[in-house]
Protein backbone atom coordinates (compact mmCIF):
# COMPACT_ATOMS: atom_id res chain seq x y z
CA UNK A 1 0.00 0.00 0.00
CA UNK A 2 1.31 3.42 -0.66
CA UNK A 3 0.78 6.71 1.60
CA UNK A 4 -2.07 9.16 0.61
CA UNK A 5 0.78 11.95 -0.44
CA UNK A 6 2.53 9.61 -2.82
CA UNK A 7 -1.08 7.83 -4.32
CA UNK A 8 -1.78 12.09 -5.10
CA UNK A 9 1.07 12.19 -7.09
CA UNK A 10 0.61 9.21 -8.80
CA UNK A 11 -3.40 10.09 -9.33
CA UNK A 12 -1.81 13.89 -10.67
CA UNK A 13 0.55 12.55 -12.88
CA UNK A 14 -1.85 9.75 -14.73
CA UNK A 15 -4.18 12.54 -14.57
CA UNK A 16 -2.10 14.67 -16.57
CA UNK A 17 -1.15 11.87 -19.34
CA UNK A 18 -4.87 11.37 -19.38
CA UNK A 19 -5.42 14.93 -20.45
CA UNK A 20 -2.44 14.61 -23.08
CA UNK A 21 -4.08 11.22 -25.02
CA UNK A 22 -7.71 12.89 -24.51
CA UNK A 23 -6.39 16.53 -26.41
CA UNK A 24 -4.81 14.17 -28.94
CA UNK A 25 -8.08 12.08 -29.88
CA UNK A 26 -10.21 15.65 -29.65
CA UNK A 27 -7.73 17.02 -32.35
CA UNK A 28 -8.36 13.57 -34.21
CA UNK A 29 -11.77 14.10 -33.68
CA UNK A 30 -11.26 17.33 -35.78
CA UNK A 31 -9.84 16.12 -38.86
CA UNK A 32 -11.07 13.94 -41.21
CA UNK A 33 -7.98 12.47 -42.28
CA UNK A 34 -6.63 8.80 -40.88
CA UNK A 35 -6.14 8.72 -37.13
CA UNK A 36 -2.66 8.21 -36.44
CA UNK A 37 -3.19 4.28 -34.90
CA UNK A 38 0.06 2.93 -33.05
CA UNK A 39 -1.66 -0.93 -32.91
CA UNK A 40 -4.35 -2.42 -34.00
CA UNK A 41 -5.21 0.11 -36.65
CA UNK A 42 -9.29 0.68 -35.42
CA UNK A 43 -9.50 4.36 -34.42
CA UNK A 44 -11.17 5.17 -37.56
CA UNK A 45 -13.52 2.54 -37.59
CA UNK A 46 -14.76 3.69 -33.82
CA UNK A 47 -14.51 7.62 -34.53
CA UNK A 48 -16.72 6.58 -37.62
CA UNK A 49 -19.28 5.04 -35.40
CA UNK A 50 -21.75 6.32 -33.77
CA UNK A 51 -20.72 5.51 -30.09
CA UNK A 52 -18.06 7.84 -31.09
CA UNK A 53 -20.28 10.81 -29.59
CA UNK A 54 -22.89 10.57 -26.49
CA UNK A 55 -25.72 13.54 -26.69
CA UNK A 56 -23.95 14.42 -29.50
CA UNK A 57 -20.67 15.57 -26.99
CA UNK A 58 -17.34 13.78 -28.49
CA UNK A 59 -16.19 11.33 -26.13
CA UNK A 60 -13.15 12.87 -25.77
CA UNK A 61 -14.43 16.04 -24.28
CA UNK A 62 -15.69 13.80 -21.56
CA UNK A 63 -12.52 12.38 -20.84
CA UNK A 64 -10.80 15.69 -20.69
CA UNK A 65 -13.21 17.05 -18.19
CA UNK A 66 -12.55 13.98 -16.22
CA UNK A 67 -8.60 14.14 -16.42
CA UNK A 68 -9.26 17.72 -15.53
CA UNK A 69 -11.51 16.84 -12.61
CA UNK A 70 -9.12 14.60 -11.76
CA UNK A 71 -5.88 16.66 -11.71
CA UNK A 72 -7.65 19.65 -9.97
CA UNK A 73 -8.82 17.43 -7.57
CA UNK A 74 -5.25 16.33 -6.19
CA UNK A 75 -3.80 19.49 -6.72
CA UNK A 76 -6.76 20.87 -4.05
CA UNK A 77 -5.81 17.04 -2.03
CA UNK A 78 -2.82 18.83 -1.30
CA UNK A 79 -4.44 21.48 1.65
CA UNK A 80 -5.00 19.38 4.88
CA UNK A 81 -8.80 20.77 5.70
CA UNK A 82 -10.45 19.39 2.91
CA UNK A 83 -8.61 16.31 1.89
CA UNK A 84 -11.75 13.85 3.28
CA UNK A 85 -14.50 15.17 0.82
CA UNK A 86 -11.69 15.56 -2.08
CA UNK A 87 -11.20 11.40 -1.06
CA UNK A 88 -14.25 10.77 -1.48
CA UNK A 89 -14.82 12.95 -5.01
CA UNK A 90 -11.77 11.36 -6.05
CA UNK A 91 -13.36 7.80 -5.73
CA UNK A 92 -16.64 9.40 -6.49
CA UNK A 93 -15.08 9.80 -10.26
CA UNK A 94 -12.35 7.33 -10.63
CA UNK A 95 -15.23 4.83 -10.51
CA UNK A 96 -17.89 6.35 -13.25
CA UNK A 97 -14.43 7.13 -15.67
CA UNK A 98 -13.83 2.85 -15.15
CA UNK A 99 -17.60 2.03 -15.43
CA UNK A 100 -17.59 4.19 -18.25
CA UNK A 101 -14.16 2.79 -20.16
CA UNK A 102 -15.41 -0.68 -19.59
CA UNK A 103 -18.79 0.21 -21.26
CA UNK A 104 -16.61 2.00 -24.04
CA UNK A 105 -13.98 -1.01 -24.43
CA UNK A 106 -17.26 -3.55 -24.13
CA UNK A 107 -18.45 -1.36 -27.14
CA UNK A 108 -15.70 -1.67 -28.73
CA UNK A 109 -14.87 -5.72 -28.51
CA UNK A 110 -18.47 -6.68 -29.21
CA UNK A 111 -20.21 -4.13 -31.27
CA UNK A 112 -18.03 -2.00 -33.26
CA UNK A 113 -15.61 -4.90 -32.85
CA UNK A 114 -12.82 -3.11 -33.64
CA UNK A 115 -10.27 -1.53 -31.14
CA UNK A 116 -9.11 1.95 -31.27
CA UNK A 117 -5.09 2.18 -28.69
CA UNK A 118 -5.80 5.85 -27.75
CA UNK A 119 -9.15 4.73 -26.18
CA UNK A 120 -7.65 1.57 -24.73
CA UNK A 121 -4.75 3.37 -23.23
CA UNK A 122 -7.37 6.04 -21.72
CA UNK A 123 -9.21 3.54 -20.02
CA UNK A 124 -6.07 1.59 -18.54
CA UNK A 125 -4.74 5.55 -17.14
CA UNK A 126 -8.03 5.83 -15.47
CA UNK A 127 -7.61 1.83 -14.07
CA UNK A 128 -4.12 3.37 -12.53
CA UNK A 129 -6.22 5.83 -11.09
CA UNK A 130 -8.80 4.18 -9.56
CA UNK A 131 -5.97 1.41 -8.15
CA UNK A 132 -4.02 4.64 -6.84
CA UNK A 133 -7.20 6.35 -5.18
CA UNK A 134 -8.79 2.84 -3.57
CA UNK A 135 -4.94 1.71 -2.48
CA UNK A 136 -4.52 5.28 -0.30
CA UNK A 137 -8.07 4.57 1.02
CA UNK A 138 -6.90 1.39 2.32
CA UNK A 139 -3.87 2.51 3.96
CA UNK A 140 -6.20 5.28 5.55
CA UNK A 141 -8.53 2.86 7.03
CA UNK A 142 -5.38 0.11 8.30
CA UNK A 143 -3.79 3.36 10.02
CA UNK A 144 -7.61 4.10 11.45
CA UNK A 145 -7.94 7.77 9.46
CA UNK B 1 -1.40 27.22 0.59
CA UNK B 2 0.95 24.12 0.53
CA UNK B 3 4.41 24.14 -1.38
CA UNK B 4 2.76 20.93 -3.12
CA UNK B 5 0.08 22.76 -3.69
CA UNK B 6 1.47 25.44 -5.49
CA UNK B 7 3.88 23.35 -7.45
CA UNK B 8 0.76 20.77 -8.70
CA UNK B 9 -1.43 24.04 -9.75
CA UNK B 10 1.54 25.83 -11.47
CA UNK B 11 2.39 21.97 -13.21
CA UNK B 12 -1.45 21.84 -13.97
CA UNK B 13 -2.39 25.46 -15.49
CA UNK B 14 0.78 25.12 -17.71
CA UNK B 15 -0.42 21.89 -18.98
CA UNK B 16 -4.02 23.29 -19.84
CA UNK B 17 -2.64 25.97 -21.64
CA UNK B 18 0.07 24.26 -23.84
CA UNK B 19 -2.60 21.65 -24.40
CA UNK B 20 -5.61 24.04 -25.07
CA UNK B 21 -3.08 26.49 -27.19
CA UNK B 22 -2.37 23.39 -29.01
CA UNK B 23 -5.75 21.89 -30.15
CA UNK B 24 -6.91 25.94 -30.95
CA UNK B 25 -3.69 26.28 -33.04
CA UNK B 26 -3.91 23.24 -34.64
CA UNK B 27 -7.95 22.97 -35.49
CA UNK B 28 -7.83 26.97 -36.43
CA UNK B 29 -4.85 26.40 -38.87
CA UNK B 30 -6.99 23.60 -40.10
CA UNK B 31 -10.02 25.32 -40.70
CA UNK B 32 -8.56 27.57 -42.56
CA UNK B 33 -7.02 24.94 -45.14
CA UNK B 34 -10.66 23.67 -45.39
CA UNK B 35 -12.60 26.99 -46.11
CA UNK B 36 -10.14 27.17 -49.28
CA UNK B 37 -11.09 23.88 -50.32
CA UNK B 38 -14.90 24.25 -49.47
CA UNK B 39 -14.82 27.34 -51.52
CA UNK B 40 -12.65 26.13 -54.81
CA UNK B 41 -14.29 23.65 -57.10
CA UNK B 42 -12.40 20.75 -58.02
CA UNK B 43 -11.49 19.88 -61.69
CA UNK B 44 -12.48 16.72 -61.96
CA UNK B 45 -13.01 14.44 -65.34
CA UNK B 46 -16.66 13.01 -64.92
CA UNK B 47 -15.96 10.90 -67.59
CA UNK B 48 -13.37 8.60 -65.36
CA UNK B 49 -15.03 6.00 -62.77
CA UNK B 50 -17.40 3.40 -61.67
CA UNK B 51 -20.57 4.98 -61.93
CA UNK B 52 -24.04 4.60 -60.44
CA UNK B 53 -27.12 6.60 -61.92
CA UNK B 54 -27.28 8.96 -64.96
CA UNK B 55 -24.55 11.32 -66.30
CA UNK B 56 -27.56 13.68 -66.36
CA UNK B 57 -27.84 13.78 -62.40
CA UNK B 58 -27.95 17.12 -61.38
CA UNK B 59 -25.65 16.51 -58.05
CA UNK B 60 -22.45 13.89 -59.02
CA UNK B 61 -20.57 12.40 -55.93
CA UNK B 62 -17.32 11.10 -56.05
CA UNK B 63 -15.63 9.03 -53.63
CA UNK B 64 -11.83 8.28 -53.87
CA UNK B 65 -12.23 5.28 -52.02
CA UNK B 66 -10.10 2.03 -50.72
CA UNK B 67 -11.97 -1.08 -50.30
CA UNK B 68 -9.82 -2.48 -47.91
CA UNK B 69 -10.10 0.56 -45.49
CA UNK B 70 -11.91 0.66 -42.68
CA UNK B 71 -13.24 4.17 -42.90
CA UNK B 72 -14.22 3.33 -46.82
CA UNK B 73 -16.50 0.51 -45.08
CA UNK B 74 -18.34 2.99 -42.11
CA UNK B 75 -18.99 5.22 -44.68
CA UNK B 76 -20.45 2.43 -47.27
CA UNK B 77 -24.45 2.64 -45.32
CA UNK B 78 -24.17 6.47 -45.87
CA UNK B 79 -23.63 5.90 -49.66
CA UNK B 80 -25.87 3.16 -50.36
CA UNK B 81 -28.57 5.54 -48.67
CA UNK B 82 -27.93 8.42 -50.92
CA UNK B 83 -27.64 5.33 -54.24
CA UNK B 84 -31.56 4.49 -52.57
CA UNK B 85 -32.76 8.14 -51.58
CA UNK B 86 -31.81 9.84 -54.79
CA UNK B 87 -31.67 7.54 -58.03
CA UNK B 88 -32.41 9.83 -60.43
CA UNK B 89 -31.20 12.94 -58.78
CA UNK B 90 -27.33 11.85 -57.87
CA UNK B 91 -24.46 10.05 -60.03
CA UNK B 92 -22.12 8.06 -57.83
CA UNK B 93 -18.66 7.85 -58.85
CA UNK B 94 -16.53 5.56 -57.97
CA UNK B 95 -12.87 6.01 -57.93
CA UNK B 96 -9.46 4.27 -56.48
CA UNK B 97 -7.27 5.59 -53.92
CA UNK B 98 -5.84 2.47 -52.58
CA UNK B 99 -3.41 3.33 -49.46
CA UNK B 100 0.14 1.78 -49.45
CA UNK B 101 -0.30 1.10 -45.50
CA UNK B 102 -3.08 -1.62 -46.84
CA UNK B 103 -1.72 -4.27 -47.81
CA UNK B 104 -4.35 -5.82 -50.35
CA UNK B 105 -5.69 -2.38 -51.18
CA UNK B 106 -4.52 -2.14 -54.79
CA UNK B 107 -5.18 -5.82 -55.46
CA UNK B 108 -8.59 -5.21 -54.83
CA UNK B 109 -8.83 -2.49 -56.48
CA UNK B 110 -7.89 -4.47 -59.28
CA UNK B 111 -9.79 -7.79 -58.40
CA UNK B 112 -13.05 -4.68 -58.82
CA UNK B 113 -11.86 -3.17 -61.96
CA UNK B 114 -11.12 -6.56 -63.75
CA UNK B 115 -14.68 -7.70 -62.38
CA UNK B 116 -16.15 -4.34 -63.54
CA UNK B 117 -14.98 -5.81 -67.48
CA UNK B 118 -17.42 -8.40 -66.71
CA UNK B 119 -20.12 -5.78 -66.00
CA UNK B 120 -20.10 -6.96 -62.08
CA UNK B 121 -18.01 -4.07 -60.40
CA UNK B 122 -20.57 -3.20 -57.73
CA UNK B 123 -21.68 -6.28 -57.10
CA UNK B 124 -18.04 -7.17 -56.51
CA UNK B 125 -17.15 -3.79 -55.10
CA UNK B 126 -19.78 -4.62 -52.01
CA UNK B 127 -19.09 -8.21 -51.71
CA UNK B 128 -15.47 -6.96 -51.11
CA UNK B 129 -16.41 -4.56 -48.17
CA UNK B 130 -18.69 -7.09 -46.93
CA UNK B 131 -16.26 -9.52 -46.05
CA UNK B 132 -13.35 -6.69 -45.48
CA UNK B 133 -12.71 -8.12 -42.25
CA UNK B 134 -12.08 -11.67 -43.47
CA UNK B 135 -9.54 -11.01 -46.04
CA UNK B 136 -8.17 -7.55 -44.70
CA UNK B 137 -5.72 -10.00 -42.41
CA UNK B 138 -4.89 -13.00 -44.81
CA UNK B 139 -1.10 -13.10 -46.20
CA UNK B 140 -2.32 -14.19 -49.84
CA UNK B 141 -6.23 -13.20 -50.68
CA UNK B 142 -5.71 -15.21 -54.00
CA UNK B 143 -7.92 -18.07 -53.27
CA UNK B 144 -10.81 -15.43 -50.81
CA UNK B 145 -11.07 -13.31 -53.79
CA UNK B 146 -11.61 -16.41 -56.35
CA UNK B 147 -14.77 -17.32 -54.01
CA UNK B 148 -15.72 -14.18 -53.85
CA UNK B 149 -15.72 -13.90 -57.83
CA UNK B 150 -17.21 -17.25 -58.26
CA UNK B 151 -20.12 -16.30 -55.83
CA UNK B 152 -20.82 -12.86 -58.12
CA UNK B 153 -20.72 -15.41 -60.75
CA UNK B 154 -17.77 -14.41 -62.81
CA UNK B 155 -15.81 -15.81 -65.15
CA UNK B 156 -13.09 -17.01 -63.64
CA UNK B 157 -10.57 -16.94 -66.59
CA UNK B 158 -11.54 -14.09 -68.39
CA UNK B 159 -11.29 -12.15 -64.75
CA UNK B 160 -7.47 -13.71 -64.28
CA UNK B 161 -6.81 -12.27 -67.75
CA UNK B 162 -8.06 -9.18 -67.02
CA UNK B 163 -6.40 -8.68 -63.50
CA UNK B 164 -3.20 -9.93 -65.10
CA UNK B 165 -3.57 -6.81 -67.87
CA UNK B 166 -2.47 -3.74 -68.72
CA UNK B 167 -5.72 -1.73 -69.02
CA UNK B 168 -6.98 -2.74 -65.71
CA UNK B 169 -3.80 -1.72 -63.75
CA UNK B 170 -3.26 1.96 -65.75
CA UNK B 171 -6.98 2.60 -65.06
CA UNK B 172 -6.40 2.33 -61.37
CA UNK B 173 -2.98 4.15 -61.59
CA UNK B 174 -4.91 7.05 -63.87
CA UNK B 175 -7.60 7.36 -60.71
CA UNK B 176 -4.65 7.61 -58.46
CA UNK B 177 -3.02 10.26 -60.46
CA UNK B 178 -6.01 12.24 -60.52
CA UNK B 179 -6.60 11.53 -56.48
CA UNK B 180 -3.37 13.17 -56.42
CA UNK B 181 -3.52 15.62 -58.12
CA UNK B 182 -6.26 16.79 -56.02
CA UNK B 183 -4.65 17.02 -53.49
CA UNK B 184 -6.53 13.71 -52.23
CA UNK B 185 -4.55 12.23 -49.03
CA UNK B 186 -6.96 9.94 -46.69
CA UNK B 187 -9.65 8.09 -47.60
CA UNK B 188 -12.77 7.77 -48.26
CA UNK B 189 -12.56 11.59 -49.65
CA UNK B 190 -15.22 13.12 -50.87
CA UNK B 191 -16.29 15.54 -53.94
CA UNK B 192 -20.26 16.75 -54.41
CA UNK B 193 -20.28 18.65 -57.77
CA UNK B 194 -16.83 19.31 -57.25
CA UNK B 195 -16.80 20.42 -53.71
CA UNK B 196 -14.74 18.49 -51.55
CA UNK B 197 -16.75 17.77 -48.20
CA UNK B 198 -15.03 18.27 -45.00
CA UNK B 199 -16.95 15.28 -42.89
CA UNK B 200 -17.20 15.35 -39.35
CA UNK B 201 -19.60 12.55 -39.55
CA UNK B 202 -21.32 10.65 -42.62
CA UNK B 203 -24.14 12.59 -42.30
CA UNK B 204 -22.27 15.39 -43.22
CA UNK B 205 -22.28 13.67 -46.66
CA UNK B 206 -26.00 13.75 -47.29
CA UNK B 207 -26.30 17.33 -45.99
CA UNK B 208 -24.24 18.64 -48.61
CA UNK B 209 -26.12 16.57 -51.51
CA UNK B 210 -29.46 18.12 -49.90
CA UNK B 211 -27.68 21.86 -50.15
CA UNK B 212 -26.60 20.77 -53.58
CA UNK B 213 -29.88 19.72 -54.79
CA UNK B 214 -31.54 22.79 -53.71
CA UNK B 215 -29.66 24.86 -55.75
Amino acid sequence: MISSNLSNRLIFIFSLLGLFVSSFLLYEYTITGPIVCPIGGGCDTVRSSVYSHILGIPVPILGIAFYLGMAVLSVVHSQKSVQKIIKKLQLLGAVAAVAFGVYLTFLEAFVIKAFCFWCVLSFIISVIILLAVVSARKEDYDNGN
Amino acid sequence: MTTETKILGVILILTVVLLGGGVFFLSKGLSNVKSTEEASVAQIDYSRGEKIGSDSAKVKVVEFSDLQCPACLAAEPIVKKLRADYPDQVQLIYRHFPLPQHTHGREAAILAEAAGQQGKFWEIHDKLFETQAEWSGLTDVNNFFMDLSKQVGLDENKLKQDMAGNPVKSKIDSDVADGQSLGVNSTPTFYVNGHKVVLQSFDDLNTAVAQELKK
